[in-house]
């Protein structure tokens, strides 16, 4: 303890921190451990727990009011920048600058597809799309984590229940929704796929054409009792179809990128599609996956 | 068409204040589709079509089907099975 | 006068963004004040469309149409289309949060049978002792 530490400059310091070194500590300078321990008595657990709520108390009573100040000056500050906003719908405004000139004036050429919004989102800005289908990937698997009811983890109060439920829509014949839902179903597929595969010359694409069909794919579950669809997409199939469109989307977007990325040949100018498609799936399944996780608590 | 344009504007404004406020959670989730439906509207008028159709289809239709079911599944909707 | 006309020109000149602001300050306050959790992830979901009217406001120019390009036709006819690409994808993601936090908040109903924060908190300090 008598030795005295050797003063260190602050790169060696650093180094030492990064090293995971405890720094050696002049334990004279440290009053409070060289007292006693009787003298310091810790609080009982009744004491802290008073504390403690009381200071819960203090910090609820006043929370509303901050959050409201807090909320209010947000909203002022906001509105502060905003009125001091270029004016709207301007075309000289400083948002419309080259960037959008050139999207606009070489996008058909360079992509081949006359959506120019299709064109961005899966041309220019790629990797950003490649990596939010990732982030849609990730939430049906987290989602999962947290809902997912199969053999190991559901006990048999769920289970009654779930065939009560079962029954119980058997029996009940909703025909206004059975009616509806098939008059509208193929037409809800139809425009879905259309989007999807057009969506290069209209508006629509992957993420529009993506949440229709995933839109009927729910309106078909929720009309023609879940097993049909079940029968159709089955658990392998439906992670199977979802790994399929992101690593389609990403060998075509990496073969895109490979090829030079801008002026495709002519034999890929059915790329955007392709892409379109792949996004798609992966957005259907997605939403798919939503409803039936939270329906069924299963695939 | 300015006119439309006001009533949109205002009607957001009304169904987002208005959302919260209600008292069953039910009329909660509505109020937020019709919301969703307006954003709908207003992204047709400012031309963006593709963000019209996503919207319509995921505001007023799916995440409006998520709530519902989570609203099932903490027996909050009264009036059915689960009461 | 004159600069209370100014102030109000600007105001309805940039209503989108005005609407905008002030559907985030609803959505905020939500978020904050709110003790039912399902509550929340409305107000959320409100200023998450919040945030998108004003991107997709920023990117429009009146008198131009949406940007499909045609044949024989110039750039000056149509809108942005980089807010509209944003945009697009964002609102993909926010179902995927919503979906996200829903699942969160069946699991707490399971747990606790309660979704209301001062009940939760109540029952979560029993639960310690």
């Amino acid at each position: 303890m008598a030795e005295k530490p050797v003063k260190k400059n602050w790169r060696q310091r650093l180094t030492a921190w990064v090293d995971g070194e405890r720094e050696f500590k002049d334990r004279s300078l440290f009053v409070m451990e060289q007292r006693s321990s009787v003298t310091f008595r810790r609080p009982t657990e009744e004491e802290h727990e008073r504390r403690e709520k009381h200071r819960l108390r203090w910090f609820l009573n006043r929370y509303p009011i901050g959050a409201g100040l807090l909320g209010l000056t947000l909203v002022a500050v906001l509105m502060a920048v905003v009125l001091t906003m270029p004016p709207f719908g301007q075309p000289d405004n400083p948002m419309h600058n080259e960037v959008a000139q050139r999207y606009l004036e070489r996008g058909y050429e360079e992509t081949g597809a006359e959506n120019i919004v299709t064109a961005m989102i899966l041309n220019y800005r790629g990797f950003d799309t490649l990596g939010e289908s990732c982030v849609l990937f990730l939430a049906v698997a987290a989602v999962m984590i947290l809902v997912l009811q199969d053999k190991k983890n559901t006990n048999k109060q769920d289970l009654a229940q779930r065939a009560r439920e079962d029954t119980l829509l058997k029996s009940h014949q909703d025909t206004i929704l059975k009616q509806a839902a098939r008059i509208l179903v193929p037409v809800l597929f139809l425009f879905a796929i259309y989007m999807l595969l057009n969506g290069e010359r209209s508006p629509g694409g992957g993420f529009s054409g993506g949440t229709v069909l995933g839109a009927g794919l729910i309106l078909s579950s929720l009309a023609f009792g879940a097993g049909r669809v079940q029968a159709l997409l089955t658990r392998r199939v439906y992670s199977a179809v979802r790994t399929f469109g992101l690593l389609l989307y990403a060998g075509l977007y990496g073969v895109n990128i490979f090829l030079g990325a801008n002026g495709l040949p002519n034999y890929l100018t059915g790329m955007t599609m392709l892409i379109d498609l792949a996004v798609g799936l992966v957005v259907a399944c997605t939403i798919y996956g939503f409803f039936a996780l939270f329906s069924r608590g299963e695939l | 068409m300015n006119l439309l344009e006001w009533i949109l504007l205002f009607g957001l404004i009304v169904c987002a204040a208005a959302a919260p406020l209600c008292k069953r959670l039910l009329v909660t989730v509505i109020v937020y589709m019709a919301y969703s439906l307006l954003m709908a509207l207003v992204w047709s008028i400012l031309q963006s079509p593709d963000l019209a159709i996503t919207e319509a289809a995921v505001g007023a239709g799916i995440t409006s089907i998520l709530f519902f079911l989570t609203l099932k599944k903490i027996h909050a909707l009264k009036g059915t099975d689960d009461g | 006068m004159g600069r209370g006309n100014i102030m109000l020109e600007t105001v309805l000149q940039n209503r989108y963004a005005v609407t905008a602001v002030i559907l985030f300050g609803i959505g905020f306050l939500n978020v904050m004040l709110q003790q039912n959790l399902v509550k929340k992830v409305v107000g959320f979901n409100i200023m998450d469309a919040a945030v998108f009217l004003l991107l997709a406001s920023l990117g429009y120019i009146s008198g131009r149409v949406a940007p499909v390009v045609t044949e024989g036709a110039q750039a000056a006819q149509y809108i942005n289309p980089i807010p509209s690409g944003l945009v697009l994808t964002g609102i993909v993601v926010s179902v995927s949060i919503t979906a996200f936090s829903l699942a969160l908040i069946q699991r707490i109903y399971q747990q606790y049978g309660t979704i209301d924060l001062r009940e939760l908190r109540e029952r979560t300090g029993k639960e310690d002792d």
